[in-house]
């Protein structure tokens, strides 16, 4: 066994910090406040050839794996930008997964180089509001017609599609009544959010508010065949692909806001005077920190398990979905024990903790609830009977 | 709204109280245990009227209501006294009012008599026994109180009840040992045995002594958990560490608040589930099912911080918090988990089966 990084591995990891660093509080504190997109900031991660952390060399990218790629969202995270700093960039750093692996060389060509240098922002278009993650039951339709599909459809909770020029777009082409298997009949795409086609209005929601959640109607969408992912009928399997470092990505960033909250909690414990004393010296506040350090580094722990394995290409579909609920959990923990050592102050935006914690919530629910994760555990891993 | 008990209430608990303290301290509840034999104390608390505390007086029982029943409840399950027959007598007491002269028998004249059921689950699911003519056959296991008992009444699969006398022929009753030494449980083998037929509505008398069981059951743990809380707070006040009393640590004495928070919602909620019971409100049942789940869950969890404020000492022999905790732990599951009782409550919501 060995613990440590490797020389890549630290240098990623200290660079990412300075250079999320430089973005302060203030900034995030406005663009939340603002539901502004963190353009800078995207952009200066952009510049310092960080999206292409895990894209292919010919394309530009560095090529390397999840556990770079993890190292660096939550070094974002833990900066103090949270979520919408990992959100502004989470697809660039690993979303397009399906696409590298099953794409065809052409459309390969044409996009990841753009992923890479910044300029094409994507959506992941999957959810819909009559399936949620029962993913099969999707109904948004793509219906051949000569060298394009015609796409009709809804779709919920598709984060930044405001500010993105394409969509990773997972539809049916055929009907679940006409399939064998529910899994087959569903194609993939990635192709360009048509306004004039795509309706696209943004989910009043209680955090993460630089980066868009969208509720899409697709109407007459017309997508050229080039911009299909692979096979027809095979895009479940694809998405399936991406599921496991969607979770470990996660997780990442939930450790990342759980750090920065514990930070703040310790600065304010040590800083703050109540009975003419720290209040980091009584402990009811000080064991409430302690145990969350201790959260975090065991969550941490099983979450550099779960990367390691995917990167040596072994199954991780145990390891990822532990580190997702482990690291959801001591996060948003820490962060409310983040905002409750503030009392007052921590209701307040001016100290950040509350940005915190609604930004840690939401990893109890995004991208899959702790309760699927335990489905998962209990039927996958333990062999008990499905229970949904 | 206001809630106190009357005076009279008030004045019974207290001279209860002094009399358990006069007569069943630590000593005595472990000289009792170490023997293996309560008789001692059981003989005296039918002699000297306690039994009866709660029943109607035209059946020998010394008048009052379920509330004066819980509050003896509390104050026995407080020090640790063994109750197995008298809590098993209590819950066949809805069946046999039936037949005033049966409840006659167990109230004025002392022939306890135990309802025959497992005690590990909620009484009312159907009986492992069956007739056949007037002979009984089955085996109940791990029936309270039944190794303290001279007579069962025992459900029977059919929807009856039938009385056995525990020295019959074909009646075996087989002691087991549990962790908590001041209740006892004991399998009951029959085997062809004779009976008297019970007459009434077996599943009402079984429903009614289940939520009369539960109800003592919560007092218990409440006796218990508050014992727990005042030994807690006692030992925190005096042990010293780093040259202070382990009390002035914020978590100890947090800890300890918990406890008391356990404690007094608990009273709330036993109280109001027998003054429920008591005047047959219509939602008389969940008030049950929850003073029987989140009781004895809280107590079981006091019982944990008990023991955690305590540190080594309390996991001693010696020290007496072994003798409530192991009570609290049986209550929780005694006459069914807190997951049995909120299945219950469940049921009474609109949710989809």
């Amino acid at each position: 066994m060995d613990f440590d990084l490797t020389d890549d591995q630290a240098t990623i990891r200290s660079a990412v910090a300075e250079l999320a660093g430089k973005f302060d509080d203030e900034y995030w504190m406005s663009k939340d406040r603002d539901h502004a997109f963190p353009t800078e900031f995207y952009d200066a991660l952009a510049t310092g050839g960080w999206l292409g952390i895990t894209s292919p060399e010919e394309y530009g990218g560095h090529g390397f794996g999840i556990t770079e790629a993890c190292l660096l969202i939550e070094e974002v995270a833990r900066s103090g930008g949270g979520m919408n700093a990992a959100s502004s960039i989470h697809l660039s750093i690993f979303g397009m997964h399906p696409v590298i692996k099953h794409g065809s060389a052409e459309l390969k060509a044409r996009t990841i180089p753009r992923i890479v240098d910044g300029s094409l922002h994507v959506c992941f278009g999957v959810t819909e509001p009559e399936a949620g993650l029962d993913t099969t039951r999707i109904t948004t339709y793509a219906k051949r017609e000569g060298d394009h599909y015609r796409v009709n459809g809804r779709k919920v909770w598709i984060s930044k599609a405001q500010e993105s020029e394409k969509i990773l777009l997972l539809t049916r082409t055929q009907k679940l009544d006409e399939v064998a298997k529910k899994t087959d009949g569903m194609t993939l795409f990635l192709t360009d959010l048509d306004r004039a086609h795509v309706d696209i209005r943004p989910i009043p929601k209680m955090g993460r508010n630089a980066v868009s959640s969208n509720e899409l109607f697709i109407d007459d969408l017309m997508v050229p065949v080039e911009d299909r992912v692979g096979e027809e009928g095979k895009g479940f399997t694809y998405i399936l692909d991406g599921l496991n470092p969607e979770r470990m990505l996660i997780a990442a960033e939930a450790l990342g806001i759980g750090r920065v909250a514990l930070d703040r909690a310790v600065r304010y414990g040590n800083d703050r005077e109540v009975f003419g004393r720290p209040i980091g010296q009584n402990q009811g506040l000080q064991f409430p920190l302690a145990d969350s350090l201790a959260r975090l580094d065991g969550a941490e722990l099983a979450l550099r398990k779960a990367t390691w394995l995917y990167d040596r290409g072994e199954p991780c579909g145990r390891e990822a979905n532990t580190a997702k609920y482990l690291c959801a959990d001591a996060g948003f923990e820490a962060a409310d024990r983040a905002l409750q050592t503030h009392g007052g102050m921590g209701y307040s935006e001016e100290y950040n903790v509350a940005r915190y914690f609604r930004e840690a919530r939401l990893l109890k629910i995004a991208p899959l609830s702790q309760e699927m994760v335990l489905n998962y555990l209990g039927s996958h891993v333990l062999g008990l009977p499905r229970s949904y | 709204m206001r809630w106190e008990l009357s005076q009279e209430q008030s004045d019974f608990r207290d001279v209860l109280a002094g009399w358990l303290t006069d007569r069943c301290g630590a000593a005595e509840v472990r000289a009792w245990l170490d023997a293996g034999d309560p008789a001692a104390f059981e003989d005296r608390f039918l002699a000297e009227g306690w039994f009866g505390v709660g029943a109607p007086e035209d059946v020998g029982g010394q008048g009052g209501g379920l509330v004066e029943t819980v509050l003896a409840a509390e104050e026995l399950g407080r020090v640790t006294a063994p109750t197995a027959g008298w809590l098993g007598a209590m819950a066949a007491l809805p069946g046999l009012l039936a037949v005033p002269e049966e409840a006659k028998a167990l109230l004025a004249d002392g022939v306890v008599t135990v309802l025959g059921v497992p005690a590990d689950a909620v009484p009312g699911a159907a009986p492992a026994v069956a007739a056949d003519g007037g002979a009984v056959t089955g085996v109940i296991a791990g029936v309270l109180g039944a190794d303290r008992a001279r007579r069962l009444l025992v459900p029977v699969a059919g929807g009856s009840l039938v009385l056995v006398e525990a020295d019959a022929a074909g009646v075996e009753v087989r002691p087991r040992v549990l962790t908590d030494r001041s209740r006892s449980v004991a399998d009951v083998v029959l085997d062809g045995a004779r009976g008297r037929s019970v007459p009434g509505d077996a599943a009402v008398a079984l429903e009614a002594g289940a939520l009369r069981a539960a109800v003592l059951v919560a007092a218990d743990a409440l006796g218990a958990a508050e014992r727990m809380l005042d030994a807690a707070v006692s030992h925190a006040g005096q042990r010293r560490q780093f040259g202070v009393p382990i009390g002035s640590f914020q978590a100890v004495k947090h800890a300890a608040a918990e406890m008391l928070v356990t404690v007094e919602s608990a009273r709330s909620i036993v109280y109001l589930a027998a003054a429920s019971l008591e005047a047959g409100h219509p939602d008389a049942s969940a008030h049950v099912a929850a003073a029987k789940a989140q009781v004895t869950a809280g107590a079981s969890r006091a019982a944990d911080t008990a023991l955690t404020l305590h540190g080594a000492i309390g996991y001693t022999w010696e020290h007496d918090l072994q003798l409530s905790y192991k009570r609290a732990k049986l209550d929780e599951h005694l006459f069914g988990a807190p997951a049995a009782w909120n299945e219950r409550l469940a049921a009474s919501l609109d949710l989809v089966p």
